[in-house]
């Protein structure tokens, strides 16, 4: 599966060695699983936690980057001689200059330049300043002056297929063929079905924007570069600057201990780190060059919209027959994965013999794409969630029921590779029994203006297992506090909280006295980028497997110093106890070995995933909504999700992590729909009043976490499966059922805003007088 | 900074340089922001200028004294001038929050607040609800309830729920939410920052402020 | 990033007015609307003139006459939080409340919130647009799904205050000062549609200001309500919206007015909706025939036909409250 692309765009993985033997898994666990609350959270809450947007350097310039306005344009001249006379301004670079004559690649074959002359989105960048200042920074760019060849566009995905359509990177507005999947025969499964659907349902691109701005501090001391980035991995952006600035991976160092939200948009470096390092080189000073607001909504990523028609075949007694789905997607002005995966859900979450997808990417000119929470996931489960839901009705069935009966135990679209673990059908079970989701479907919807109704809706994610590389390092001081290095990025996700519970679980140390260094090339150790819910099971194996190391010494020290064979050792809290003798211990500080050595250090790899199977996390959402028939006003009261994500970690991070996919669901299914003008092809709503998240009167105050806690030995040595993105993919589906439930109305494009809701509930209304 | 430095032990009571500071840029009406003696009428530049200013503001209980230029927002000098990163930038356009701070003891945003007209107001960042190294009762709340998970709004979502706990120290849920619907959290975590907020009264209660 | 601006910071009002009288300047009251007119670029400013120094202009006070004076000055949470208003004026109330957010209420005031530029994204993007100077709104052949259904005329934004529609509905006062003395000016006469000039919002003239709004006394027996929808539960100006004033003796509508909001680029009366229920009781199907009157005669563009629904919607649901 190519998934992973999107989460390691630079390439093939580094290859870890495989850790000395698995250890057995947890059985009880005394530290594990407990609601703790974040080990950082002081920093994070005192203001003593240092964001890369916050760094501030002893004589640091502020960059600012001149953006192409049109949709699609030609730079024909660019004239920064008043810029860079203007008071405070220190470099300017354009296309024109030799510093920044660089290339910056969307695939491995797709580049452009850093200021390339052609503009294919509004919002590429054409020249960058520093100055003393970021006003007179961006004075100076505002005095740059620019001449286009304005260009033909096209920013709709469906018109850029019709003949005639302005030309984005070819003649062909395809991004290469279209992508089949086929399996058994749909037509002879539509011909078994008693039953067969047809609709077409649509998302709206969203983009991520996290609360920190993207950006950098770049600083070069002479050959050596360091890079202060809001990102979800230092090493990708490593190897990705260094790359391209074509240096040693040595001499370029990036650090991003804290960061302020990525959901994807973070996973690699920008041109701006490229601008950025070229102006602090240039002028010989740091450049401290963070994107305004407006610029985040245009340049780094979204979420692809979609245009989905799906076709599914159901008998009478539930058993689904065929499925078939064809997608329009475009990942922007360049490869960026437009349709990536949005099929995923069709092929894989529910027992089916008869499947046929087909999708089509398109460029438009418009900011690329890049992953984001969950990748096509919930524009796939959008259609297929709500679908079942349709198909439900159509045979007089329990929508809970109906997924109840078609559960893969396999993943069918990969060979028949059996699952690690699925707790599809627990979470659709107990999650329904939590919610009270029978009687709650049953009640009457009300008999004023105001209807109340439930939904819900199912999914799983392709990946959260995790995999290598990591390699982690804990060391164990004298007195049996401990250092935990690694070189991962924790987004907000609770990955610093988790690890230090592993190291906690097993060499006793308590919370507080474990000191976390992460996310610096600089400093610690290789490691993917924070995404695609593969953290904790990537990292958490290989920080138990240091922490074990470390504990072998540490039992081989004790061992000699209380006369016991290391095996039949262990600890409680600060000591080190004979199994046998509860009398015979020592505690750690007072270890002579230990004292002699000065620390401990133990080193862990991630090692490899089972072979042949499958480790997907799975989840099911139950929701209750009001909706006002008059006005088309949406509110979600309630929500509940049960989880599948193997062993709960950290229960309060976990909870965490459901409230923030629900909320981000929220989002897709009711307020978030990037707008581009159709006269010029530039976005309009590049900002957060006209771009609307979720907000604090958006969101139920109830949202139900109910983990199905089953550790998934097979999977890795921590029995944990991602959670991130399952929390997010089949909300919205959840609440537009809800709001079908409540209504009669079936609402088949996101997001259900009033404008949309409205005069669909008003021509139900017509229909029902008529 | 080299301009910056706290004075709160070195305020000048005949303020002769910076009377000598105006009399040099002619700016009357910044003066009587100043030093609160109403100097209306006097010329102004004509161009636009981004002559700075020289301002005392009362930041968490500190006189800092600075040069300003008029554009600079509050946000810009909290952060790159007076070090106090705790308070966030996420928009510049009073549209997230995370900049919040209190003016004499009411949530605003600091992106949308001029430098110059903080002057003679309290100010007070997420660093001054700091119990010197303790972290003070709304903070220790969200940290128990987990009412963050990035942590990038969190400082302007710690300081709207002070302001609000300040004149509201009971609040309903709905009032919570309310309250705290002036900052915007992508990583979605409002239903803890609801219970961090109910926590924070209890805490507050308790603590007797 | 906002260009650079000269700032001045007058003591008196007749000092503020007289700057203003220039070219170039703009008033800072809040500055909530301003600082983001000018990093926009929707205007520039050569100097910023501080209302913040000038004395009496926030609070709300009552009046002889049994109404209420509200400053210019006093904050859109003030104005929100006041018993006052919310006993005898709560249309208003809860149209300021239904402003921005929280933090934005603080700061705004409410000469600014009637004072305030259109909130079209046109208009606020990189668009040399009509009120702007340019030869066309944009909006017309774009993206119109939050412009006008009334009034519209060359330019085509609606009126983004909550608390202006109150005004008129209430029959509120708008007392301005410029450099040659005070004026009164009707709420309702206060604001300019685009078919009388589409390059401002207001009747002020350059170096006036609003000083204060003046809400008269209410007949004995009058309610009044806001009803605003909006597309998310905070910041958002009003899809649709309706201000209801309803005066009611034995039980049926002596006197009503019904002002729209997100329907034209001025507070929009109804008055065909007002007729409706004027000499009824307030039952649902009166109140349904009013909400059917209040957008007779709509023109909607090409995207922002379901407002036709919501402001229908909105209409109703104000009536019932104050039925």
């Amino acid at each position: 599966m190519k998934t992973p692309e999107l989460y390691f765009v630079d390439g093939a993985l580094p290859e870890t060695a495989a850790p000395e033997g698995d250890p057995q898994p947890w059985t009880r666990t005394r530290v594990v699983g407990k609601p703790l609350a974040r080990i950082d959270g002081y920093e994070r809450l005192s203001g003593a936690a240092v964001y890369p947007s916050d760094v501030v350097l002893p004589d640091m310039l502020y960059g600012a980057i001149l953006r192409c306005p049109h949709a699609h344009a030609k730079v024909t001249r660019v004239d920064a001689g008043a810029a860079a006379k203007m008071p405070g301004v220190r470099a300017v670079i354009t296309g024109a200059t030799p510093a920044a004559d660089l290339r910056w690649y969307y695939s491995r074959t797709v580049f452009t330049k850093l200021f390339d002359p052609l503009c294919r989105f509004a919002g590429e960048a054409v020249a960058a300043v520093a100055a003393e200042t970021p006003q007179q920074a961006w004075d100076a760019v505002r005095a740059i002056v620019v001449e286009y060849d304005v260009l033909p566009f096209v920013v709709d995905e469906h018109k850029a297929l019709e003949p005639g359509a302005a030309a984005v990177q070819g003649d062909d507005n395809r991004v290469g063929e279209p992508e089949t999947y086929s399996r058994g025969d749909v037509a002879k499964g539509f011909a078994k079905a008693d039953t067969v659907l047809e609709a077409t349902y649509t998302t709206a691109a969203e983009i991520h924007t996290p609360m920190e701005l993207h950006g950098c501090v770049a600083s070069w001391d002479g050959p050596r570069l360091t890079i202060w980035e809001s990102t979800q991995g230092v090493y990708p952006v490593q190897q990705r600057v260094a790359m391209l600035l074509g240096m040693p991976l040595a001499n370029v160092r990036v650090i991003g201990r804290y960061m302020g939200g990525g959901f994807g948009s973070k996973l690699q470096a920008d041109k701006y780190d490229l601008a950025a390092a070229v102006l602090a080189k240039l002028a010989a000073r740091p450049v401290k060059l963070f994107l305004t607001r407006e610029e985040t909504f245009v340049c780094v990523g979204n979420r692809p919209p979609s245009t989905m028609r799906l076709k599914a075949g159901v008998k009478k007694d539930g058993t689904l027959t065929a499925l078939e789905m064809s997608v329009l997607g475009t990942g922007g002005a360049y490869p960026a994965g437009g349709t990536s995966l949005v099929d995923w859900l069709v092929r894989d979450l529910y027992l089916c013999p008869n499947v046929r997808t087909e999708m089509t990417d398109v460029f438009i000119n418009g900011g690329p794409s890049r992953a984001f929470r969950a990748p096509g996931h919930p524009q796939g489960a959008w259609a297929l969630e709500q679908m079942m839901d349709a198909l439900a009705a159509a045979i007089g069935m329990d929508p809970v029921e109906l997924r109840r009966k078609n559960i893969p135990k396999v993943s069918q679209a990969r060979g028949n590779q059996p699952y690690t673990t699925t707790g599809l059908d627990r979470c659709l079970a107990e999650g329904a029994a939590a919610f009270g989701w029978r009687e709650a479907h049953r009640r009457p919807k009300g008999d004023g203006a105001v209807k109340r109704g439930v939904g819900m809706a199912a999914g799983l994610w392709i990946a959260g297992g995790g995999g290598p590389p990591s390699t982690i390092v804990v060391k164990l001081f004298a007195d049996g506090s401990a250092n935990l290095n690694m070189g991962a990025s924790d987004l907000g996700t609770g990955t610093k909280t988790v690890m230090a519970m592993v190291v906690s679980e097993e060499l006793g140390v308590p919370l507080e006295k474990i000191q976390i260094e992460n996310a610096d090339t600089g400093t610690t150790q290789y490691a993917t980028a924070s995404g695609g819910s593969k953290t904790v099971p990537t990292e958490a194996p290989a920080v138990r497997a240091a922490a074990l190391a470390v504990k072998r010494q540490l039992f081989e020290i004790a061992g000699a110093e209380l006369k016991v064979g290391a095996g039949a050792l262990h600890i409680e809290g600060d000591e080190v106890v004979s199994a046998s003798d509860p009398k015979v211990r020592r505690k750690i500080a007072e270890l002579e070995g230990v004292q002699r050595r000065g620390l401990l250090i133990g080193v862990g790899t991630r090692g490899p995933n089972p072979e042949g199977k499958v480790v997907n996390p799975f989840v099911a959402q139950f929701c209750e909504v009001e909706v006002d028939t008059r006005t088309g006003e949406v509110r979600v009261l309630r929500f509940l999700s049960a989880n599948d994500s193997g062993r709960v970690m950290d229960r309060l991070t976990y909870e965490g992590q459901v409230i923030g996919g629900i909320t981000m669901g929220i989002g897709l299914g009711l307020t978030e729909q990037r707008v581009f003008d159709r006269q010029t092809g530039t976005m309009l709503n590049v900002n957060w009043h006209d771009y609307k998240i979720p907000t604090a009167m958006d969101v139920p105050a109830e949202i139900v976490s109910l983990p199905i806690d089953v550790p998934d030995d097979e999977a890795n040595t921590a029995g944990a499966k991602g959670l991130g993105e399952p929390v997010t993919i089949p909300t919205a589906a959840a609440i537009a059922n809800a709001v079908y439930d409540a209504t009669g109305v079936r609402v088949t494009d996101a997001p259900i805003s009033p404008m949309r809701l409205a005069p669909l509930l008003a021509a139900a209304r017509r229909g029902g007088e008529r | 900074m080299a301009h910056d430095h706290d004075d709160s032990d070195a305020e000048d009571p005949k303020g002769v340089s910076r009377r000598g500071f105006f009399t040099a840029v002619g700016a009357g009406a910044i003066g009587a922001a100043t030093l609160a003696q109403a100097q209306p009428g006097a010329p102004t530049p004509a161009a636009p200028s981004d002559d700075p200013t020289k301002v005392t503001l009362l930041v968490n209980g500190r006189r800092r004294r600075l040069l300003v230029e008029p554009r600079w927002t509050l946000l810009f000098v909290l952060r790159e001038k007076l070090g106090l990163t705790g308070t966030k930038v996420g928009c510049e356009r009073g549209e997230c929050g995370a900049c919040t701070v209190l003016v004499d003891g009411v949530p605003c945003y600091a992106c949308m607040t001029l430098a110059l007209e903080a002057v003679g107001h309290e100010i007070t960042t997420l660093e001054g609800l700091m119990r010197g190294e303790e972290l003070g009762p709304v903070q220790q709340a969200f940290l128990i309830e987990d009412g963050l998970q990035c942590g990038y709004c969190t400082p302007g979502q710690v300081m709207a729920a002070e302001g609000l706990l300040r004149a509201n120290p009971a609040p309903t849920l709905e009032e919570i939410r309310l309250g705290m619907s002036g900052n915007l959290c992508r990583c979605g975590a409002y239903a803890h920052i609801f219970k961090a907020v109910e926590k924070a009264a209890e805490l507050k209660k308790a603590a007797g402020r | 990033m906002i260009p650079a601006f000269n700032y001045v910071r007058p003591a008196s009002l007749a000092a503020a007015c007289a700057k203003l009288a220039s070219s170039g300047t703009h008033a800072h009251a809040g500055g909530t609307d301003l600082l983001g007119c000018l990093r926009d670029g929707v205007f520039a400013a050569d100097t910023v003139v501080s209302l913040s120094g000038i004395p009496d202009l926030r609070g709300v006070r009552k009046n002889l006459d049994g109404g209420l004076l509200i400053g210019a000055m006093t904050t859109l949470a003030e104005v929100a939080a006041d018993p006052a208003v919310a006993a005898g004026y709560a249309a208003l109330a809860e149209g300021a409340l239904s402003a921005a957010s929280p933090q934005l209420r603080n700061q705004g005031t409410l000469g600014g919130n009637v004072c305030q530029r259109p909130r079209c994204w046109y208009y606020r993007g990189d668009f040399h647009c009509a009120r702007k100077g340019g030869d066309k709104c944009y909006a017309v052949k774009g993206e119109n799904q939050f412009h006008c259904v009334f009034g519209g005329n060359v330019c085509f934004y609606v009126h983004p205050s909550d608390a202006a529609p109150a005004l008129v509905a209430l029959g509120a006062t708008v007392r301005v000062t410029g450099k040659d003395g005070s004026r009164s000016i009707p709420a309702a006469q206060f604001f300019v549609g685009p078919e009388t000039d589409y390059t401002r919002e207001t009747v002020l003239a350059p170096g006036e200001l609003v000083t204060e709004i003046v809400l008269p006394p209410q007949p004995p027996g009058t309610r009044s309500t806001y009803r605003k929808i909006r597309a998310r539960g905070s910041w958002d100006f009003a899809l649709a919206g309706a201000a209801a004033v309803v005066t009611v003796a034995g039980g049926r509508v002596t006197r009503a007015k019904i002002v729209l909001s997100g329907a034209a680029p001025v507070p929009w009366r109804v008055p065909e909706a007002e007729r409706a229920v004027t000499g009824q009781r307030l039952t649902p199907q009166v109140v349904r025939k009013a909400a059917a009157a209040a957008v007779k005669g709509a023109e909607p563009l090409a995207e922002n036909g379901y407002k036709l629904e919501l402001l229908r919607g909105a209409v109703e649901e104000a009536l019932l409250r104050l039925a």
